[in-house]
């Protein structure tokens, strides 16, 4: 199995390609115009920085933590089943 | 080494795939109806898509060697429709017998919609009053989690459905307890762009275990490949990975959930 360092030096390149990536996708939006302003407001730019932080901050399960962060959290609709109860067909 | 593609929608991909599918050992693939990138107009354009399934796509990969199933349903996005939903619930029926149809598939939630809730327990009745696999889709994105919880409750309150007997698709990080801690088996959809990588697709396997796993490409008419299956595979020999454990996941265990379907006939190798 291999050991962290291994893996570290493996993903490293990608890992350092993906931080470019972003900053370098920020940076493009912020150069467009009303860019600065988008970053500052935008819910979908915020939940990336909470996401950056929880990055930065968490020591285990950044990745389930993130997809948690990303989901929707509100009640599902309750249709009235009637499939899940024969007595009511 | 022999590799299943459990889900992946032929219809979409070229000859070019089947060779290279064909070239990179993959023996066998099974295909669910899905949403072809357009709402279909009537229930017409379901039946001649059905006939696509059954017929011709297990014609164009047989000229590969390659063995091909596919799912009947209507998919979650146009199950927003319930009344086309219902024209083509009755189209499945009269086919469940074919020999290239392995279950009721891939059904499931989209945006989470009343609709499609009601369509999908319509589908999940079909399913189980003729004793059919069930293979499910779970929606992508911000509205997965809470998809996947409603599929697997409705699921598990339906006594008739034996949950070994369901594959869960598309889980991520935050949705593969769900399946498995219920006794579902799980899919893992790797793609290229927006979704699961092959590391992280490998990650979830060394941290949860190959049990009841089935992982897949679900390469369709947007940027997928089926080569997402295969690197996966050399992802998880990199990381010292035995041959045996490689077989285990990308061809046994789908020898093992659809061999729970008679039509089946590849067998897990030892």
């Amino acid at each position: 199995m291999q050991t962290a360092k291994d893996c570290l030096e493996h993903q490293f390149p990608q890992m350092r390609a993906w931080c470019l990536s972003l900053a370098a996708d920020l940076d493009r939006i912020e150069r467009s115009e009303g860019g600065q302003a988008l970053l500052e407001s935008n819910p979908s730019v915020q939940q990336l920085r909470r996401a950056i932080k929880i990055i930065l901050d968490e020591r285990t399960n950044r990745a389930e933590q993130i997809q948690m962060l990303f989901s929707d959290t509100t009640p599902a609709p309750n249709p009235q089943s009637k499939i899940q109860n024969p007595k009511m067909r | 080494m022999k590799f299943i593609d459990p889900h992946i929608h032929c219809v979409s991909r070229t000859t070019d795939d089947y060779k290279y599918m064909a070239r990179a050992g993959v023996v066998a693939v099974t295909e669910p109806a899905f949403w072809a990138g357009y709402d279909r107009s009537s229930a017409a354009s379901f039946a001649d898509y059905f006939r696509l399934l059954t017929e011709v796509e297990p014609k164009r990969a047989a000229k590969y060697g390659i063995d091909h199933f596919s799912w009947l349903c209507i998919n979650a996005k146009e199950a927003e429709n319930v009344e086309l939903a219902r024209q083509v619930i009755k189209l499945i029926p009269p086919l469940l017998n074919h020999p290239r149809v392995l279950g009721i598939g891939e059904i499931g939630l989209h945006k989470n919609t009343a609709n499609e809730i009601k369509v999908f327990e319509e589908q999940v009745d079909v399913a189980a009053y003729h004793n059919q696999l069930i293979l499910i889709h779970t929606p992508h994105l911000e509205d997965k989690h809470k998809g996947t919880e409603i599929i697997t409750s409705i699921l598990k309150n339906d006594q008739r459905i034996k949950p070994e007997r369901v594959l869960i698709d598309h889980c991520e990080e935050h949705t593969i307890r769900l399946a498995r801690d219920a006794g579902f088996w799980a899919g893992l959809t790797i793609y290229p762009v927006s979704k699961m990588t092959p590391q992280r697709g490998s990650d979830i396997l060394e941290q949860f275990g190959p049990q009841m796993i089935c992982v897949n490409s679900a390469s369709d008419w947007g940027e997928s490949s089926p080569s997402m299956l295969t690197d996966t595979a050399l992802e998880f020999r990199r990381r010292g990975h035995t041959e045996q454990e490689l077989t285990n996941i990308f061809y046994n265990n789908p020898c093992r959930f659809f061999g729970q379907c008679s039509k089946w006939k590849l067998k897990p190798e030892d």
